[in-house]
C-alpha cells in the first residue's frame, strides 16, 4: 500500500499555490493536514501528479475575532477551534462539536480547509458550516470569491470547488442565541457520526423568535433544516414541543442504508438526538 | 510509605520469582521502539515483494499478460504459478481424519481463485513502490465460476464446487455421541433450542504478517524472518516444500507483534518468498499492509450452531444436541486443518457441565472466503457461547437462578478428572471455587437487588454469567487439531552456562506479546538457583532446538516451563557436583542459590563465573573427567494436559434511545495453576476479555453476496478501543495442577468467556422485551431491530 509516484511541491504562497495547480492541469492536489488525503493516496484511489503541499505557507492559520464574524485561516487545526477560548465563547455549538472531530492524533493535524474540501457527509466541519451558514472564501487563477455554505457542498465527498482552487478562509456568523445544542452519536469516541444534530434557538416572549437545526449522517451532505426551523418558530412551546420537533426533524431526512447502520436506526437515533438537543437547547439560561 | 508485608527470613536467602509480578524484560526495548521485528531486518540490498491479489471470489484464471510488468522500473522477476511449478511440492494439511479432504497449498493461485484476496502473481522489484506501479500493469483474464458467499448456499445440491477434486463442498464432517440424546430430550422437563450464530471476525494483531527471506549465497541457504509464531513448523514444511535440509533453512520469530493466531499458520506467502528469494538469490522482503492483513489472514468463528438442551425438574441437564455449520472458506490451513475451529465447537459444547448424552454433528463448509485459523479461544468462544445461552434459557424455563443452575451442573471437586460427553477429560480444576469467586467478587446478590432496583425505573439492566473449561499445555497423547499427523506435546528447553557464566535459556516456544522471556527466565532462575537478570531467554529461532512447534493452544507456560524445570534440574546438578569439586564437600550438602553454589550452613561458596572458568578454562583446578559442559536439553511432554477453567460475570446496561451496551462491571475468575507472574496473568485476561468484548459487542467481517470484502479497513471493521474497555476485576483461584511446575496454560480464557457472558448480560436486561440473543456481536444496529420487532410484536398482542 505505497502511492504511486507523484511529484511534491511546497510553495510559501497561495499564488504560488494555485500556479502549481494550474501548472498540474488538472493532475493535481492540495495537502493539508492529509488525514484523509494519505489513505487515499495509498490506497490510490487518488493519484495526483502533483502533491501541492500548503504548509510552508504562512498566515493561514489564525483564528480572528471580527465582530459579528468569525474568521478561521484554511490551515487551523482542529486541535486550535477545539481550544480556542475564541470560539468556546462565540461559536460555542463550533467548540461543543470539535472534541467529536475523530482522534487527537488526527486532530493535530487535520485542518478546516481540509475537512470542508474533503466534505464527507458525517464529518463535524462540514455541519458546523452548514448550520451557522458560514462564507467559505476560495482562491484561484481568476482571484478570490466567497461561497455560502449551504452551496459549497454538492455530494458526498464532493465540494463546488473548482480544480485550481483553494480554500483560504471560512467566516462563521455569530449567532444570537439563548440556547443551543451539538449532538451525536458514533460506535466509538472519535468514529464518523452515525447521527448529528445542532441546535440553537432565540427565544420571544411565547415562541421562539428565532431557530437553526443543522444534521448530518443522515444524507450525502449535511443538511440545514429550515423546515423544521420555521415549523419550530411557528409552535407554540409546551412539553410536547421536543417530541413534537423530533418527528419534524426525522420526516426530513431520508438516509440510506449502509454498513454502520441501517436508515431506520440513523432516524430512530436522531429523533432521539433532536428531543435530546431541543430540550438541551431550551433548558438553557441565555 | 510503609508496608505490612515482611520479607520472610527464607525470602531473603532465596527469593522465588515464579510467583513474583516481575516487570517484563520486553518492554524497555518494546516500549521505547527497540524491538526488532521483521520489517525491521536490514539484509543486503533486499528486493521487494508485492502481491496482486483476485478481486474474484471464484474464477477461473483464463491468462495473466505480465509482460508490460516485467519490463517496468525497478522490476526483478514476476512470477505466475506457471513461473515457479517445479520449484516447490504443495504442502498438504494431512489429517486422519475421515470426511476430510486436505485443500493443497500453493504459493500462488494456480488454475482457478477461490476468494478476493487471494495471491496471483507475485512481483519482486528494488522497492515496494516500483513493485506496486508494476502489478498495475498485469493484466489477469478471469471466467467467473460462482461465488460461494455463504456456507448454507455452498451446502445446496446444485452449488458450483470450489475443489473439484473434493467432489463436495464439505471439507470435514464429524460427529459425537453419547448416550440416547432423543430419548433424554423426550424425558426432559424443559427443552430449550436456538439457532446461534458468531459471524466471521478478523485476529486482528497489531504488525500485519510479515517476512524477511535473507539469502546465503556461500550456501544456497536461506534464514527466513518471520512474523509466526510457529517458526518451526514452518522450518519443517518449507524445508520439506523446497528440498532444503533444515540447516540451510532456519526460520526465526523475532520481536512479533501479536498473533492472536493469525501467524499461527503455514502460509502462501512464506512459501513464496522462499521460492523467490532462491530463485533470485537476492534477499525479499514483505510486509502485509492492514488490507491485505484483513483480508488474507486467516480468520475466526464464523459457525451456525442449532443446538438443544434438557432438564430434569431439579434444573440437571440431561441432554444436549447441536448440528454445527462452519463456514471454513477456500482452504484447509497448514497445519491445523479446516477443522480445527468447527470440530472444536462439537468437541467442547458439553463444556465444565455433567451432561449425560450428547450428539455433536459438525460440517465445515468451504466458501469464497480467507481460510479460518487458529484464533485465541479456537472454537469455545462459540461453544461456550451456546452452552451458556442454554443454560440461561433453561434457567429461565425452570425459575431457577442462573448462579445456582451452573452450581448443579458444574463437575465437582470430587468428580475430577471428569469424562464429558465428547470425551474430553477434564483433570481437576475450580469449576465451582471460580463461580462462587466470580459470585463473591462481582457482589452477585447485590447486583440482582440493583437489577430490580433498576427495572423498576425502566431501565434495561442485565447480568450474565458464563463458566467454562479448557484443555491447555496439551501432550502428545491429544491432538491439538483432530487427526493431525505433527507431534504437538512437547517442547525442548537447553539451557547452557558459557564460559564466562552466562546463562543462556534457548526454547523453540515463539513468544509474540506473552511475555515468555520474563516468566521462563522466572523458572529458569528458580530451579536452576540463578538472579533472574543472570537468565537470557532465546526463543522462536529454529537452529537452537532440534524440532519445535511454537507458542499456540495455551501451551508454552506449561510445556517450554516444564522443560525449563527438568533442564534447570540437571544443569543444577552439574554445578553442584563441579562445585562439590572446588569447595571440597559433598554435592548433597551444595545449595545452589542467586548464582552461587555454597555448601550449606557455611560462608563457603563459588559463583557460576568460577564454576564455568574451573570448567571450561583452568587446565589444572578440575581433573579432566569432572569438566562436564554445563549444559543441558530436555524435551518435555505432559503426555495429556492440563484443564484451565475460569467463570465470566458481566453486568450491562443498555440505553434504549441509542441501543448502545455499556458494560458496568466485569470481573474474571480463573484458575490458571500455580501462577508464574501475577501481572502477565492478569494482562492476558485484560488482552482477552478485551477481544472478547469485540466478538460480543463490536468485530465482524461482513462479505457481500459477490464475496467481496465490505469490512477491510479499521473504519468499518471496528475493534473496542480503550473507551470501551472497562476496568476488570480478575480472581485468581490457584489450584496446581499435576504437571511440572503445576502450570494451567491461560493464554485464550478471556477470549472464550466474555462473549457468552456478555451475551447473556444482554439476554438478561432485554428479557423484560421478551428479546433472546442468539447472534453476536450484538450491535446497536442488531438491538434497535430487535425492539423494534418486540415492539410490533408487542402492538399486536395488544
Amino acid at each position: 500500500m505505497k502511492p504511486a509516484q507523484f511529484e511534491y511541491v511546497s510553495p510559501s504562497t497561495i499564488d504560488a499555490a494555485i500556479a502549481a495547480l494550474v501548472a498540474s492541469n488538472g493532475e493535481g492536489k492540495v495537502l493539508a493536514g492529509g488525514q484523509s488525503l494519505l489513505p487515499l493516496l495509498n490506497f490510490r484511489m487518488a493519484r495526483p501528479a502533483v502533491l501541492v503541499d500548503l504548509n510552508g505557507i504562512e498566515g493561514l492559520s489564525y483564528i480572528e475575532d471580527r465582530g459579528d464574524r468569525i474568521a478561521i485561516g484554511a490551515l487551523a487545526r482542529h486541535r486550535e477551534l477545539e481550544h480556542s477560548p475564541l470560539i468556546a465563547s462565540k461559536l460555542p455549538v463550533m467548540s461543543a462539536a470539535m472534541r467529536h472531530v475523530a482522534h487527537l492524533a488526527i486532530r493535530n493535524r487535520g485542518t478546516i480547509g481540509g475537512s470542508l474540501s474533503h466534505a464527507d457527509p458525517a464529518a463535524e466541519l462540514p455541519m458546523l458550516a452548514t448550520f451557522y451558514e458560514a462564507e467559505i472564501s476560495v482562491q484561484g487563477p481568476s482571484g478570490r470569491r466567497t461561497i455560502a455554505a449551504g452551496n459549497f457542498f454538492v455530494d458526498a465527498l464532493t465540494n463546488c470547488l473548482e480544480p485550481e482552487e483553494i480554500v483560504v478562509e471560512v467566516e462563521f456568523p455569530v449567532l444570537k442565541q439563548d440556547g443551543w445544542a451539538f449532538e451525536e452519536v458514533a460506535r466509538r469516541f472519535g468514529d464518523f457520526a452515525l447521527a448529528s444534530i445542532a441546535v440553537s434557538v432565540r427565544r420571544g416572549p411565547a415562541s421562539l423568535e428565532a431557530a437553526r437545526v443543522a444534521v448530518m449522517g443522515v444524507a450525502d451532505t449535511p443538511r440545514r433544516l429550515r423546515e423544521a426551523e420555521d415549523e419550530l418558530v411557528a409552535m407554540a412551546l409546551d412539553d410536547t414541543t421536543p417530541d413534537r420537533f423530533a418527528e419534524i426533524v426525522v420526516s426530513l431526512v431520508a438516509p440510506n442504508d449502509d454498513l454502520h447502520a441501517s436508515a431506520d436506526y440513523r432516524k430512530h437515533l436522531l429523533a432521539q438526538l433532536a428531543r435530546r438537543a431541543l430540550r438541551t437547547a431550551l433548558a438553557m439560561k441565555g | 510509605m510503609s508496608s505490612d508485608r515482611r520479607a520472610s527470613p527464607s525470602d531473603v536467602v532465596r527469593p522465588r520469582n515464579v510467583g513474583a509480578p516481575i516487570k517484563r524484560t520486553e518492554d524497555p526495548r518494546l516500549l521505547t521502539g527497540n524491538g526488532e521485528y521483521t520489517a525491521d531486518r536490514k539484509p543486503d540490498r533486499p528486493l521487494h515483494l508485492a502481491f496482486l491479489r483476485s478481486g474474484q471470489p471464484h474464477a477461473r484464471i483464463v491468462r495473466i499478460d505480465a509482460a508490460a510488468a516485467r519490463q517496468a522500473p525497478g522490476v526483478v522477476a514476476v512470477f505466475t504459478a506457471e513461473d515457479i511449478a517445479d520449484d516447490f511440492k504443495p504442502v498438504v494439511p494431512f489429517s486422519r481424519m475421515p470426511n476430510y479432504y486436505a485443500t493443497p497449498i500453493l504459493p500462488l493461485a494456480s488454475g482457478k481463485v477461490r476468494y478476493v484476496g487471494e495471491a496471483v502473481v507475485a512481483v519482486i522489484a528494488t522497492s515496494r513502490y516500483l513493485a506496486e506501479d508494476a502489478l498495475d500493469l498485469i493484466d489477469v483474464d478471469y471466467e467467473p465460476l460462482g461465488a460461494l458467499a455463504r456456507a448454507e448456499l455452498a451446502l445446496a445440491d446444485n452449488a458450483p464446487l470450489l475443489h473439484e477434486a473434493a467432489g463436495t463442498n464439505v471439507l470435514i464432517a464429524r460427529e459425537f455421541r453419547k448416550g440416547d440424546v432423543t430419548a433424554d430430550l423426550a424425558a426432559a422437563t424443559v427443552r430449550v433450542a436456538g439457532r446461534f450464530e458468531m459471524t466471521r471476525k478478523a485476529p486482528l494483531a497489531m504488525e500485519p504478517r510479515s517476512y524477511a527471506a535473507e539469502y546465503d549465497k556461500r550456501r544456497d541457504a536461506i534464514t527466513l524472518y518471520t512474523s509466526s509464531n510457529i517458526p518451526g513448523i514452518v522450518r519443517d514444511a518449507v524445508s520439506e516444500s523446497l528440498g532444503l535440509s533444515g540447516h540451510c533453512m532456519r526460520v526465526v520469530a523475532p520481536d512479533v507483534g501479536g498473533s492472536f493466531g493469525s501467524k499461527g499458520s503455514l502460509y502462501p506467502e512464506e512459501l513464496l518468498i522462499c521460492i523467490a528469494a532462491r530463485k533470485l538469490r537476492r534477499s525479499v522482503k514483505w510486509t502485509a499492509d492492514r488490507l491485505e492483513d484483513v483480508s488474507s489472514s486467516s480468520q475466526a468463528f464464523a459457525e451456525i450452531v442449532d443446538a438443544e438442551m434438557g432438564f430434569d425438574a431439579n434444573g440437571i441437564a440431561t441432554s444436549l444436541q447441536a448440528d454445527v455449520i462452519g463456514d471454513v472458506g477456500a482452504y484447509s490451513i497448514y497445519p491445523w486443518t479446516c477443522g480445527l475451529e468447527p470440530v472444536q465447537v462439537v468437541s467442547f459444547l458439553p463444556g465444565p457441565y455433567k451432561i449425560g448424552s450428547y450428539r455433536g454433528a459438525v460440517r465445515g463448509v468451504a466458501t469464497c472466503k480467507p481460510p479460518t485459523g487458529p484464533y485465541r479461544g479456537v472454537g469455545r468462544p462459540i461453544s461456550t457461547f451456546v452452552a451458556e445461552r442454554l443454560m440461561d434459557l433453561g434457567a429461565a424455563a425452570l425459575g431457577i437462578d442462573p448462579l445456582e443452575i451452573r452450581r448443579r451442573n458444574l463437575v465437582r471437586a470430587e468428580e475430577f478428572p471428569y469424562r464429558i460427553a465428547s470425551g474430553i477429560i477434564w483433570d481437576k480444576a475450580g469449576f465451582i471455587e471460580c463461580l462462587d469467586a466470580a459470585a463473591e467478587a462481582a457482589g452477585y446478590d447485590r447486583l440482582r437487588k440493583e437489577q430490580a432496583e433498576a427495572r423498576k425505573q425502566g431501565r434495561l439492566f442485565g447480568i450474565g454469567i458464563a463458566s467454562y473449561a479448557e484443555l491447555t499445555g496439551i501432550g502428545s497423547r491429544i491432538a491439538v487439531a483432530p487427526g493431525m499427523p505433527i507431534n504437538t506435546g512437547s517442547e525442548t528447553a537447553k539451557i547452557t552456562i558459557d564460559s564466562t557464566g552466562a546463562i543462556t535459556a534457548a526454547f523453540g516456544v515463539a513468544s509474540h506479546g506473552q511475555g515468555l522471556e520474563t516468566t521462563l527466565a522466572q523458572i529458569v532462575a528458580d530451579d536452576l538457583g540463578a538472579r533472574f537478570e543472570d537468565v537470557r531467554v532465546i526463543q522462536g529461532d529454529s537452529d537452537e532446538v532440534p524440532m519445535s512447534t511454537g507458542t499456540y493452544a495455551s501451551r508454552s507456560a506449561v510445556l517450554g516451563g516444564g522443560a525449563a524445570k527438568h533442564a534447570s534440574k540437571i544443569l543444577r546438578e552439574k554445578i553442584k557436583r563441579v562445585a562439590s569439586h572446588l569447595l571440597e564437600a559433598n554435592a548433597d550438602d551444595i545449595e545452589v542459590t542467586e548464582g552461587k553454589a555454597v555448601v550449606l550452613g557455611t560462608d563457603r561458596a563459588v559463583s557460576f563465573k568460577q564454576i564455568a572458568k574451573a570448567v571450561y578454562s583452568d587446565m589444572k583446578t578440575l581433573p579432566v573427567e569432572a569438566r562436564e559442559e554445563l549444559s543441558a536439553t530436555y524435551t518435555y511432554d505432559p503426555v495429556n494436559g492440563t484443564t484451565a477453567a475460569a467463570t465470566h460475570i458481566a453486568a450491562v446496561e443498555i440505553d434504549p434511545a441509542t441501543c448502545f451496551v455499556r458494560i458496568l462491571k466485569f470481573v474474571v475468575a480463573e484458575d490458571c495453576g500455580r501462577i508464574i507472574n501475577p501481572m502477565i496473568v492478569d494482562g492476558q485476561v485484560h488482552g482477552g476479555v478485551a477481544q472478547g468484548i469485540g466478538a460480543a459487542l463490536f468485530e465482524e467481517l461482513i462479505y457481500d453476496e459477490d464475496g467481496q470484502l465490505l469490512t477491510a479497513s479499521l473504519v468499518d471493521y471496528m475493534i473496542p478501543s480503550a473507551p470501551e474497555v472497562p476496568v476488570m476485576d480478575v480472581v485468581h483461584v490457584e489450584s496446581e495442577s499435576a504437571v511440572a511446575g503445576g502450570f494451567r496454560g491461560m493464554g485464550e480464557g478471556g477470549t472464550i468467556g466474555a462473549p457468552a457472558a456478555i451475551a447473556n448480560a444482554i439476554a438478561d436486561a432485554l428479557s423484560p422485551l421478551g428479546i433472546g440473543v442468539s447472534i453476536l456481536p450484538m450491535t446497536p444496529e442488531r438491538i434497535f431491530r430487535l425492539m423494534e420487532q418486540a415492539q410490533i410484536k408487542r402492538k399486536a398482542d395488544e
